[in-house]
């Protein structure tokens, strides 16, 4: 499975929607075996769509995401973690352990 | 010793006087942590004070800005302050609210800089008055600031309330299906079928079976019912287009349907109700068609009861900078392009066409640009071969220049005319201010009669 985290100096990108840098990391058996950076020039909602589902991502964690964008992210049939923040490799082991619905990895208000 | 008391302005006070603004108002210390977040943050944001304060700015404010090109950074960096910065931040629903950012550094009484401070004020009401503004010049997926089409503009919400049957004229590729589709989405029957059909690309037999339909045995090879488009578009409404393409046989039949508000299948023998609206819609100047008696005076009669005439693309070329924006916007969100605009030259060339095909012809060519110039800016080169005719030559910049300014000379004069030479009210026409007007008026040489609009009101008087 591939996970993909919009990440900006080593932490969540604070907005989805103007990434720069996506992190794709494959994960088999709860274990992630490999990742690597891609970058993210598209600007409109339908190409990073695309671009993410053209990648195999199936789940994408971030922080904040404007409607526009998540609707047609999620007809892909790609599920957002939205609203995150942390530590990139935090925010990773989390998810792994499934403890990223811990307060500490949520956006302020969120 | 007195006047340093009368200046001296206790602490307290000036956080009643944060906590008082409208405007959003947060400060950082050097390693971007969030140390004062006002109440208009908290109402704008939507994020609790105390939630706020400790974590890092990005992570609470969320704008657009905020990763490349932090105006607060660049404050921090440059040591100057930035002002009225428009960008947009999302919300914990993910509504993006569009915001106007100022910053400028933190100092203490001794300059030295304890860290930034940004402020922003919600332009959500703004940005919601400039979107209803533009809505004055868009109705469905038409867009015009001409004032022939803005007066269709107009009266089209009671022309669509009234369901009386529309008649549209205009030219091939002016949009009457288009206009047909807004009358029926501000309608009553929107949400109900809105089917269109071309009367002049059926010969008279099948044009019958696609209207009405047919029953199983009418003819060979009917071995069930087919439901004909009157019958599809029941509750809803129905364009027919070309209707001055009919034959003659043909048109006492749709008389018959516009009179009764019945139709029969073929093969059938009852009559069945339709409750339909009907649009037609046509090419030709349909009186002129009376005149030759090629088509019918009764049946023009009928269909004649609202008419909307469509003016070409030549007659309205003020348009074509807003249309194409409009194309240019809408093939960035099918394609998943980011074509920013077009080039002055490109527009020029754009301007000094004449469009027998209209609308679409103008579509078509943003296509084909779009073809060539994926992203940035549409240049010149990426025009189709006809257009790009004028570029030829060693005159070829004079001539685009010529173009332009004919095309601006034509605008201005019809402006002109229309306010009864009133400058004020031409500039406000043309959505510019009035010392463009003058400017315009001078550099292009326009001749202007003696009276203006303001002495004529003066002698009406």
């Amino acid at each position: 499975m591939k996970l993909a985290l919009t990440v900006c100096e080593n932490r969540i990108s604070p907005l989805f929607d103007c990434a720069r840098m996506l992190l794709i990391v494959d994960i088999v058996d709860r274990t992630s075996t490999g990742r690597h950076f891609e970058v993210l020039h598209y600007e409109s909602p339908f190409s990073r769509a695309a671009k993410l589902s053209d990648l195999g991502v199936k789940v994408l964690i971030c922080g904040a995401v404007s409607d526009q964008f998540a609707n047609i992210i999620e007809t892909y049939g790609i599920k957002i973690v939205p609203f995150v923040a942390g530590a990139v490799d935090d925010v990773i082991d989390a998810y792994l352990t499934g403890g990223l619905y811990n307060a500490k990895f949520r956006m302020p208000g969120c | 010793m007195k006047k340093d008391k009368l200046y001296q302005i206790p602490d307290h006070v000036t956080d009643v006087i944060l906590e008082s603004i409208s405007d959003g108002v947060f400060t950082v210390d050097h390693e971007w942590r969030i140390t004062s977040f006002n109440h208009a943050a908290e109402e704008i944001t939507g994020i609790p004070r105390d939630e706020a304060i400790g974590k890092h700015c990005r992570e609470v404010f969320r704008s657009n800005m905020c990763e490349t090109d932090c105006a607060l950074r660049r404050t921090m960096n440059e040591g100057k302050p930035f002002v009225d910065t428009s960008t947009y931040i999302v919300n914990s629903e993910k509504r993006r609210i569009p915001v106007a950012v100022s910053t400028s550094l933190l100092k203490d009484e001794n300059g030295i800089v304890l860290g930034g401070v940004e402020t922003f004020r919600d332009m959500s009401l703004v940005e919601e008055l400039r979107k209803k503004l533009d809505a004055r010049y868009q109705v469905g997926d038409m867009v015009s600031r001409s004032p022939s089409m803005h007066r269709i503009f107009t009266i089209l919400p009671q022309v669509a309330e009234s369901d009386s049957t529309v008649l549209i004229q205009g030219e091939t590729g002016t949009g009457k299906e288009l206009l047909s589709r807004a009358i029926h989405e501000l309608s009553p029957r929107r949400g109900k079928p809105f089917i269109t059909i071309n009367c002049g690309a059926f010969p008279d037999t099948l044009l019958e079976s696609e209207l009405f339909g047919y029953k199983a045995g009418a003819f060979t090879n009917a071995t069930k019912d087919k439901p004909g488009h009157f019958a599809v578009a029941e509750g809803g409404t129905i364009l027919l287009d070309e209707i001055g393409d009919l034959s003659a046989a043909f048109q006492v039949r749709l008389l018959r349907v516009l009179q009764d508000r019945t139709f029969q299948p073929l093969g059938g023998t009852k009559p069945v109700k339709a409750d339909v609206r009907v649009i037609v819609a046509s090419n030709k100047d349909l009186s002129k068609l009376v005149k030759s008696e090629t088509f019918r005076q009764d049946l023009f009669y009928r269909i004649n009861v609202v008419r909307l005439d469509l003016p070409p693309l030549r007659d309205r070329k003020e348009d074509i900078p807003m249309l194409v924006k409009h194309f240019i916007s809408r093939l960035n969100r099918l394609r998943g392009r980011s074509v920013t605009g077009i080039s002055q030259k490109g527009l020029a060339l754009l301007l000094s066409h004449d469009y027998p095909g209209n609308i679409r012809e103008l579509e078509n060519i943003v296509e084909h640009a779009f073809v060539l110039c994926p992203n940035g800016q549409i240049e010149s080169h990426c025009l189709p071969d006809n257009l790009r005719v004028l570029l030829r030559g060693p005159t070829t910049h004079a001539k685009i220049d010529a173009a332009l300014q004919s095309v601006e000379v034509q605008v201005i004069m019809d402006a002109l005319k229309r306010n009864k030479y009133n400058r004020l009210a031409t500039a406000r026409d043309l959505g510019i201010h009035k010392s463009t007007l003058f400017r315009k008026i001078k550099i292009l040489g326009i001749e202007l009669p003696k009276l203006d609009g303001r002495t004529q009101q003066k002698r009406a008087r």
